[in-house]
């Protein structure tokens, strides 16, 4: 190329460049208009196999394109979806659901009774290796299918008819109606799954809907996708939104410039970008169910065996510091293991938080807690505690390790190095045991308390601190069968479990928050009829409205 | 110059699969499964999930199966995209990195080469003096920062360009932008240092006593001079690009390899991590093949044998 | 043409014996190559300044642990994301206030700050002093910069040097090894050194230079071919120049510009990894600070303390500006083709 080119093309370059940024303004301002939602979400979408469906974004969307028995409502409430009638049997073992005829796929098929049978049979079949299987525990034969103990056959599930379907449960399941809302007890038309093999839910086109909205532009891979209107829908005229636009953003500064660019409707808000919205007029809070705790490894720290030990770590945190000044995300310091919010007291209607909490225990204390170390450390026979922190690697988790280890070193003698590890890293060296102390973040499945309870039992495999309580164990076995069908006394079983956890600090409870997808947010005040669940899949877009 | 050639491409081979060996026995030594909630999962389940991405094989059975793939552009399974070939995953990214990449390099070097050039010819005045500031600016911002302040001030403050995302070319010139200030800087200040260089050697002093113009000289022997050596700078250039991508992407929601990477890593996403590195490779040892035979022929100084002692 | 002139006899005197030799004497003082360049490196203004400035900032990071006003890892988070406060001034962002909604908030109110409290640069998301950690985070900065650069210089213009001057089929094996390297993105390399290692301060020098040498490598040795053609270097070896001597004496001087110029940019580019891995995680782990993680952790808050990010921005842009000032002056110091 001859020199002169090359200075001509770097000068038109550079004028572009200027002349560019001149008429750049055409493309920016414009808000969105009646019928559009504009939203963001952190991730993208691995995929849309209903059987294998497991991260926030794929969820969301199966949840709002598909349908299954019930579809969940304002305050966890299960509504009928495809379902017109449910008769449950005296024992709460044999579940009938007569189902609504002539819904539709969005191909065509018909939405029948064997839709279920086979979406269940594939879900627990090993084969299929469905990582949210352990879900259907409960229902006849599901775990020894899944051991390859029993023929996917016999799992509890039959079609009688077209529209008829019958579920034999092994033991109650209390919260059983919230899980048939979730996206992985919804049905599947074998047809298309069959036709599609391996491609299936692979991309916007290899999957049927049967719900308010179709997924498209979806590649499988890509950033950007849309939801729009399922005109296939059996109750389309309740869906008052033609398309909702999704785009991956994953920093929240970018989502929140977005924001205020008016290219999105809707950003979650984080830190410091809370404290200054909060009196902003799109400023909205939806709270999460997710609970921040330490699990304190005794199998591997003798000294973390020691009662009081734990409870000097635990009164040596000030959580409102935590919530109030660091995270700031309006989060709450929290005062036990379960989450405020999540489950109310049958009888008088208090929060199952409110009626489990145990004095003392998590409020910050330093001088008593120094007094519990040094009693602690005489009879453990040790005079100073070192551990190692571990916690992922995302911003806030780091902030929390950095938290928790200058709340700890307050404590004379106690010396705290941090790990940071990404979440699977977080995930495999806690199952097997590789830490001192750990981080954990458990977002509710469904709103009950089992849903915590349950991972603290000596045998439970989340339990990866290996705190062991043969109380707790009694209280937790007998809400799940001998007071299963009652539901004060089952109420009563778990409070008395969760006193016990707290007490004996089980763990440490750090706060109840927000995970991606809820907590804090800026929504345009003309976005309405958001349904909002803190747990399970969070938003129900069935209803909403652009105005 | 054909056996040349050919010797290079043997030794390009060579490279990638030398490449492909060490990162695939690296990876292996990383902890990582594709599964997310492991204790969740009966036994049967595990062992499905790892003979679907093939880990139910001793590693040196997976070694020679990711070779074979790997010639076939075949990289596995991503573990973060349920059952998604990462090929599949880095054809549909590919593009969006490639377009910023290639408008960041031209961009860069070009007014890199104007800046420097015109610093050079302005030697010790105070158009030196600015260009010099300019390019020590562009090189001492980290691009992660840059990107914020060109995100806050001229996407949203000034509403000039879309804030982030990805569509018209009206969303590439903000990380363009992002990305070209180190390829920019580096270029200006190679340019000014090597012209500076050239202009004081004996045949500039000829063509001068020639009685050249000044233009004359410039064009015809000092850029022209300076420009060679410039070649050696692209293969790095190259490098730095893509490092800049895998912040500035993020930043500004930009669906391309570079902001896939980085999440491939902290969700210890191996065949990902895997298929980026060897694409990347692959693209580097090509620039470097191409910039060595340019080289070679406009220098002819530069012997392509490599000289002998 | 007959003249006469009439020169006096004592017009002219006869020259001594010694005086006669001071023909060959040069009248300016004899300089060694280094006095040279510091003589005319003090000409330069620009770049001494910068040199003490950087001397100012490496003393001052040296001495924190002594000057620092504050513990950096020292969490008070009852006093978080406090802005600037210099007791007396009253400038926006410096008196105490941030932008809230539009209006300035008086944060230390906000937070029932005792008023006999300030913070000069503001604290941040756990209360810690932000100049204090500054400081330190310039020293952790500053070390894995030097360590990294000299390791990288050394490998570099050895590999360089010795691969480019033995030629032939040495040059051949040693260009291969350096291909592979370098055709691997460094940032791979980093990666996965820094997970086997853990980020501390060594493992990310020595990842940041096992991963950077090679481009110093490749200039040298382009250097070293085009120069080993030269004549002077011929004839040097002509006249039995042992090669060591050369490639000390001819090689190196005349590389000079090069070496300082890729060490000038080797210096930035380590700070910009550092600060990079930093920022997507696997840099520096917490609670230690380096002018990267201060970065990163700043942008997240950038539009609401915006001095959380600008502050230790501008301290790395002040170093990274003085290392090259005075590396253009190192330069024109060194290079012995541009003296006039």
């Amino acid at each position: 190329m001859k020199l002169r080119r090359v200075l001509a093309l770097g000068a038109v370059a550079a004028i572009a460049a200027v002349t560019l940024t001149a008429c750049g303004n055409g493309s920016n301002g414009a808000s969105s208009h009646k019928g559009t939602l504009n939203l963001t979400t952190s991730a993208e979408m691995p995929g849309l196999d209903t059987s294998k469906v497991t991260d926030n974004s794929s969820l969301t969307a199966l949840s709002n394109t598909q349908e299954g028995i019930y579809r969940i409502g304002k305050n966890s409430k299960p509504e009928n979806a495809l379902a017109t009638k449910t008769t449950v049997s005296k024992d709460g073992l044999h579940w009938t659901f007569d189902l609504r005829k002539n819904t539709k796929w969005s191909n065509g098929d018909k939405v029948t009774a064997k839709d279920f049978v086979y979406s269940w049979q594939r879900t627990n079949d090993p084969k299929t290796a469905s990582q949210y299987a352990y879900l259907f525990e409960g229902v006849k034969n599901a775990t020894a299918i899944q051991n390859k103990k029993a023929d996917v056959k016999s799992l509890g599930v039959k079609a009688d008819g077209d529209y008829k379907l019958d579920v034999t449960l092994e033991k109650p399941i209390p919260y059983f109606k919230l899980l048939l809302g979730f996206p992985i007890f919804f049905p599947q038309d074998q047809k298309v799954v069959e036709k599609y093999g391996s491609q299936y839910g692979m991309k916007a086109d290899k999957q049927v809907y049967n719900g308010p909205f179709k997924v498209e532009d979806w590649t499988g891979t890509n950033t950007k996708w849309k939801w729009v209107k399922n005109s296939s829908y059996w109750d389309k005229q309740a869906v008052k939104t033609n398309t909702i636009n999704w785009q991956v953003v994953k920093e929240s500064n970018t989502a929140l410039n977005l924001f205020n660019s008016g290219k999105v409707d809707r950003t979650q808000l984080q830190g410091s970008q809370v404290a200054n919205y909060k009196n902003n007029k799109n400023y909205v809070y939806y709270q999460g169910s997710t609970s921040a705790y330490l699990e304190l490894n005794e199998a591997k720290v003798p000294a973390f065996k020691n009662q009081k030990i734990r409870q000097a770590l635990s009164m040596s945190l000030d959580r409102k510091q935590l919530v109030n000044n660091v995270l700031q995300d309006g989060s709450k310091a929290a005062t036990g293991l379960i989450p405020s919010k999540l489950s109310k007291n049958p009888q008088t209607g208090a929060d199952f938080a409110k009626d489990s909490q145990v004095p003392d225990v998590t409020d910050h204390n330093l001088s008593k807690a120094k007094a519990l170390l040094k009693e602690g450390e005489k009879e453990a026979g040790i005079s100073d505690l070192n551990f190692t922190l571990l916690a992922d690697d995302t911003s806030t988790a780091k902030q929390n390790a950095e938290f928790l280890q200058s709340q700890f070193e307050k404590l004379p003698g106690v010396k705290v190095s941090l790990q940071n590890v990404p979440f699977k890293n977080r995930l495999t060296k806690s199952s097997n045991g590789d830490f001192d102390a750990v981080i954990t973040l458990w977002g509710a499945d469904y709103n009950d308390p089992y849903t915590y309870s349950s991972l603290f039992t000596a045998d439970n495999s989340q339990n990866n601190g290996k705190w062991a309580n043969e109380q707790y164990d009694t209280d937790i076995k007998n809400s799940a069968d001998k007071d299963a069908n009652d539901k004060q006394a089952r109420y009563n079983d778990l409070v008395d479990a969760e006193k016990t956890l707290t007490k004996e600090v089980g763990v440490i409870p750090m706060y109840w928050g927000t995970a991606s997808g809820s907590g804090p947010m800026l929504q345009k005040s003309y976005v309405k009829g958001v349904i909002y669940n803190s747990a399970g899949v969070n938003f129900n877009y069935k209803n909403v409205e652009v105005k | 110059m054909a056996k040349y050639l050919l010797k290079r491409l043997f030794y390009l081979l060579l490279t990638l699969f030398l490449i492909a060996t060490i990162t695939f026995f690296m990876m292996k030594l990383l902890p990582g499964t594709p599964l997310s909630n492991e204790s969740k999962l009966s036994h049967a389940q595990i062992q499905m999930i790892y003979h679907t991405y093939g880990l139910d094989k001793p590693v040196w059975q997976q070694y020679l199966i990711y070779l074979g793939g790997m010639v076939q552009g075949n990289f596995g399974l991503s573990f973060q995209f349920d059952n998604q070939p990462v090929s599949y995953l880095l054809a549909t990214r590919m593009p969006a990195s490639f377009q910023l990449g290639v408008q960041a390099m031209i961009v860069g070097v070009l007014l890199g080469i104007i800046v420097g050039g015109i610093a050079a010819i302005r030697r010790n005045t105070w158009v030196d003096g600015t260009m010099t500031i300019i390019s020590i600016l562009m090189i001492s911002i980290p691009s992660f920062v840059l990107a914020i302040l060109l995100q806050y001030y001229l996407g949203l403050k000034a509403g000039a360009f879309p804030v982030a995302g990805w569509g018209n070319f009206a969303y590439t010139i903000l990380p363009t932008i992002a990305l070209a200030g180190s390829p920019f800087a580096t270029t200006a200040r190679f340019i000014r240092t090597e012209m500076v260089d050239v202009m004081s050697s004996d045949y500039i002093e000829l063509a001068k006593a020639k009685g050249l113009t000044q233009t004359g000289v410039v064009y015809h022997h000092a850029l022209r001079n300076s420009l060679i050596p410039l070649i050696t700078l692209i293969g790095p250039l190259t490098v730095n690009l893509m490092t800049g991508s895998l912040v500035v992407e993020n930043i500004f929601a930009v669906p391309g390899i570079g902001e896939q990477f980085v999440k491939s890593i902290t969700t210890n996403d191996y065949p990902t991590i895997m298929g980026i590195t060897m694409m990347y490779s692959v693209l580097l040892v090509i620039v470097l093949l191409i910039t060595d035979i340019v080289y070679g022929i406009v220098d002819p100084r530069i012997r392509l044998q490599g000289g002998q002692s | 043409m007959a003249e006469n002139v009439n020169v006096p006899n004592d017009a002219f005197q006869p020259l001594g014996q010694e005086e006669h030799l001071d023909n060959e004497k040069i009248a300016a003082p004899s300089l060694t190559f280094t006095q040279d360049a510091w003589r005319r490196l003090k000409k330069n203004k620009i770049a001494l300044i910068s040199m003490w400035i950087l001397v100012a900032i490496f003393a001052i990071s040296l001495a924190g642990p002594v000057i620092s006003p504050h513990q950096p890892n020292n969490a008070q988070p009852a006093y978080t994301n406090l802005p600037p406060k210099i007791p007396g001034v009253h400038i926006p962002g410096l008196d105490g206030t941030k932008s809230v909604d539009g209006g300035r908030v008086d944060a230390y109110e906000q937070q029932h700050v005792p008023a006999n409290k300030y913070w000069i640069l503001g604290t941040d998301y756990l209360g810690r002093d932000l100049l204090s950690r500054i400081i330190a985070g310039t020293r952790v900065s500053l070390m894995v910069a030097l360590i990294a650069t000299l390791m990288d210089l050394t490998i570099g213009v050895g590999y360089g040097l010795t691969s480019g001057w033995r030629g032939g089929r040495t040059d051949m094996i040693m260009q291969r090894i350096i291909e592979i390297l370098s055709s691997v993105p460094n940032l791979v390399y980093m990666i996965l050194l820094l997970v086997v290692m853990k980020g501390s301060l060594l493992s990310i020098s020595l990842a940041i230079a096992i991963s950077g040498w090679t481009t110093m490598a490749r200039l040298i040795r382009a250097e070293a071919l085009t120069l080993k053609s030269q004549e002077y270097i011929l004839s040097a070896r002509t006249l039995g120049e042992s090669s060591w001597k050369i490639a000390w004496k001819h090689l190196i001087p005349n590389m000079s510009s090069v070496i300082i110029i890729q060490t000038m940019f080797t210096i930035p580019s380590v700070i910009f990894f550092e600060a990079f891995l930093s920022y997507i995680g696997i840099g520096i782990q917490p609670p230690t600070a380096s002018l990267g993680t201060l970065i990163s952790d700043g942008q997240k808050n950038f539009q609401f303390l915006p001095f959380q990010m600008w502050y230790p921005a501008i301290v790395l842009m002040i170093i990274l500006i003085c290392f090259n000032l005075f590396a253009d002056g190192l330069r024109d110091a060194f290079d012995p083709r541009s003296r006039e």
